[in-house]
């Protein structure tokens, strides 16, 4: 893998990218709402408390919530429910940018005077994988890092260390970046069959299942994932990207690209 | 549309000279190349040794393998059976190499339709491992050279079909390769645009550059190369255009007497006489006759003269070339309005 050509494929993705309105706008608005959202969300919980039952069930997953107010047990339930989003960040981003990349060049037949050069095909999908892969991550931890900022401020001691506890951090650091790898290998798998972004999206998008279902169980109260959970789940996901990545790299092979991407 | 402009010189100050002394080294060479996709064989038994300076042409119908055999010759592809080599380097066993030796122009620009023409110039400058100055310096240059120069921070998206045909060949060109290859470089283009990119491919030619040019504009053919190969699923024949007329269909000379339709036999007889050949041969067709002849230069002033001779009155005298469109059908063994091949 030579550094130089992997630089210029960055290079030219990315300012095609930066052109792209559509997707810069499906990169910015999403993690603009997210910072805020937590925020206005524990100000309207407030001094609410949580039904008796949810709580006792919360707390039986979080015993170091035990010191905290009812009202910051509330806000820490309601806050705790947006760490999936910043895991949709990178689950998303990554898909978007690498199906609008890859049927973008099927569709202008860019891709074979891009293989007619000196350039390997595993050096082109790596290319593709990491101008896709980074803005969706980063996109991920800037938004966290800003919330946290924003937490600091406003909300509590106790909320405060929700939002950074190990559980959030390894959500954050290990999930987040586990899922954008296996958002870009949905990419470009899905990419190499279909022929249109939105389709491709569609179609990728399942990766995002795992992600709500995660939501949903916690919403529930009955199950708070953990530090270790999230460990596991990006170890999981990590293993499942690869494999795909192995599918991806035939697929994305020079004679396949030419004779039957359609 | 800006015109060519031919005084800029292609030759590139740190390129080899093209100006060597005969006999030329091949720029290309296939033997027994064919190219098979599951059970059906797109094409095989390609054999080709191109010369460098030399412009060939890849001229057959759609489906006839030339893409394929471009392909192959670009490294693009792996060939089924036989070798294929680019100044001596194997497309199979080196093909980063050949590829780096090679420049193509794909059936469709292909071009970054949201960066600049420079920045889609400075792209492919930068795979092919140009450095700052030289990129610079080749990109001017061609932009220059096909008129796009004005619009080099335009994106190419707003470009004509014939402005980015011209910017996919000035890529093709931008690494100063061994080889060109053009494959359907017209096709689509509007009568102006194609007459402005052939222009180019000419200056490319005058310029001493080796061309594969795949096409199936017989026209274009025949002004821009030196030999034509006929691809058909294989190799059907190769030649230059004038050895490919020669060796096919028939020759004739063509006379046009006043008084259309009306000529006597005294003059029939005196044609049959000077042409040496029957009068069944001679046939009538718009007002003219139709002397075939197998040299018909050295025989038109004897039949002229026979004609004056016999109280004819010759309008017009002229040799009918045949056509590399009566070598096309011949060669591919099809007949023209039958919808298909002849038998």
């Amino acid at each position: 893998m030579r550094r130089s050509i992997l630089w210029t494929l960055l290079r030219r993705e990315w300012m095609e990218m930066i052109r792209n309105r559509l997707l810069v706008s499906t990169i910015l608005v999403p993690p603009l709402i997210l910072t805020v959202a937590p925020i206005l969300l524990a100000a309207a919980v407030g001094e609410r408390a949580l039904p008796a039952e949810l709580a006792s069930q919360v707390l039986a997953q979080r015993p170091e919530w035990a010191g905290f107010t009812a009202g910051e047990l509330a806000g820490a339930f309601a806050v705790q429910q947006f760490l999936v989003f910043f895991l949709l960040m990178p689950a998303y981003i990554p898909l978007s940018i690498a199906t609008f990349s890859i049927i973008g060049e099927k569709q202008a037949r860019s891709l074979e005077p891009v293989l007619a050069a000196p350039i390997r095909t595993v050096e082109l999908l790596a290319g593709k994988a990491i101008a896709a892969l980074v803005p969706g991550v980063l996109a991920g931890l800037v938004t966290y890092v800003i919330f946290v900022l924003l937490a600091s401020v406003v909300y509590g001691p106790n909320l405060f260390g929700v939002v950074t506890d190990p559980s959030w951090l390894a959500g954050v650091f290990l999930l987040g970046p586990a899922v954008g790898l296996l958002s870009v290998v949905a990419g470009v798998i899905v990419s190499a069959r279909v022929n249109d972004p939105r389709v491709a999206q569609q179609i990728g998008g399942v990766i995002i299942v795992p992600v709500i279902g995660i939501v949903l169980v916690q919403a529930t109260g009955a199950v708070l994932v953990g530090a270790l959970g999230y460990l596991v789940l990006a170890t999981l996901i990590l293993l499942v990207a690869l494999v795909g990545l192995r599918i991806g790299v035939r697929l994305f092979d020079r004679e396949a690209i030419l004779t039957r991407w359609r | 549309m800006r015109p060519v402009t031919a005084q800029i010189s292609l030759a590139d100050p740190g390129a080899a000279s093209s100006s060597a002394a005969p006999p030329k080294p091949l720029a290309l060479r296939a033997v027994g190349l064919g190219r098979r996709f599951g059970d059906r064989w797109a094409v095989r038994h390609i054999d080709l040794d191109v010369q460098r300076g030399e412009v060939l042409g890849l001229l057959g119908p759609n489906g006839a393998g030339k893409t394929t055999t471009v392909r192959m010759l670009t490294a693009l592809i792996e060939p089924s059976e036989g070798t294929a080599a680019v100044d001596g380097l194997d497309v199979v066993a080196q093909a980063d190499e050949v590829r780096a030796r090679v420049g193509i122009l794909t059936e469709t620009p292909g071009l970054y339709d949201k960066l600049s023409a420079t920045a889609n110039l400075d792209f492919f400058g930068r795979l092919h491992g140009l450095s700052a100055d030289v990129r610079s310096a080749r990109i001017e240059r061609y932009l220059r050279l096909f008129g796009l120069w004005d619009r080099r921070d335009d994106v190419a998206g707003t470009f004509s079909k014939g402005m980015k045909q011209k910017l996919a060949i000035a890529r093709a060109l931008l690494h100063d390769p061994s080889v060109v290859f053009l494959d359907e470089p017209t096709a689509a283009l509007d009568p102006e645009a194609a007459f402005v990119v052939r222009e180019a491919i000419e200056e490319l030619r005058r310029a001493g550059r080796t061309i594969v040019l795949a096409t199936h504009n017989l026209d274009e053919a025949d002004r821009l190369c030196d030999r034509i190969a006929f691809v058909r699923g294989g190799l059907l024949r190769v030649d230059s255009p004038a050895a490919l007329r020669g060796g096919m269909g028939s020759r004739r000379l063509v006379v046009r007497l006043a008084g259309a339709g009306l000529v006597s036999d005294a003059v029939r007889d005196a044609i049959a006489v000077a042409a040496g050949v029957s009068l069944a041969d001679i046939t009538a067709s718009d007002g003219a006759l139709q002397i075939p002849a197998r040299d018909p230069e050295s025989v038109a002033p004897a039949v002229v003269r026979a004609i004056v001779g016999a109280g004819g009155d010759i309008v017009e005298v002229h040799v009918e070339r045949t056509s590399l469109e009566q070598v096309y059908f011949e060669v591919m063994g099809v007949r023209p309005g039958a919808g298909g091949e002849a038998a």
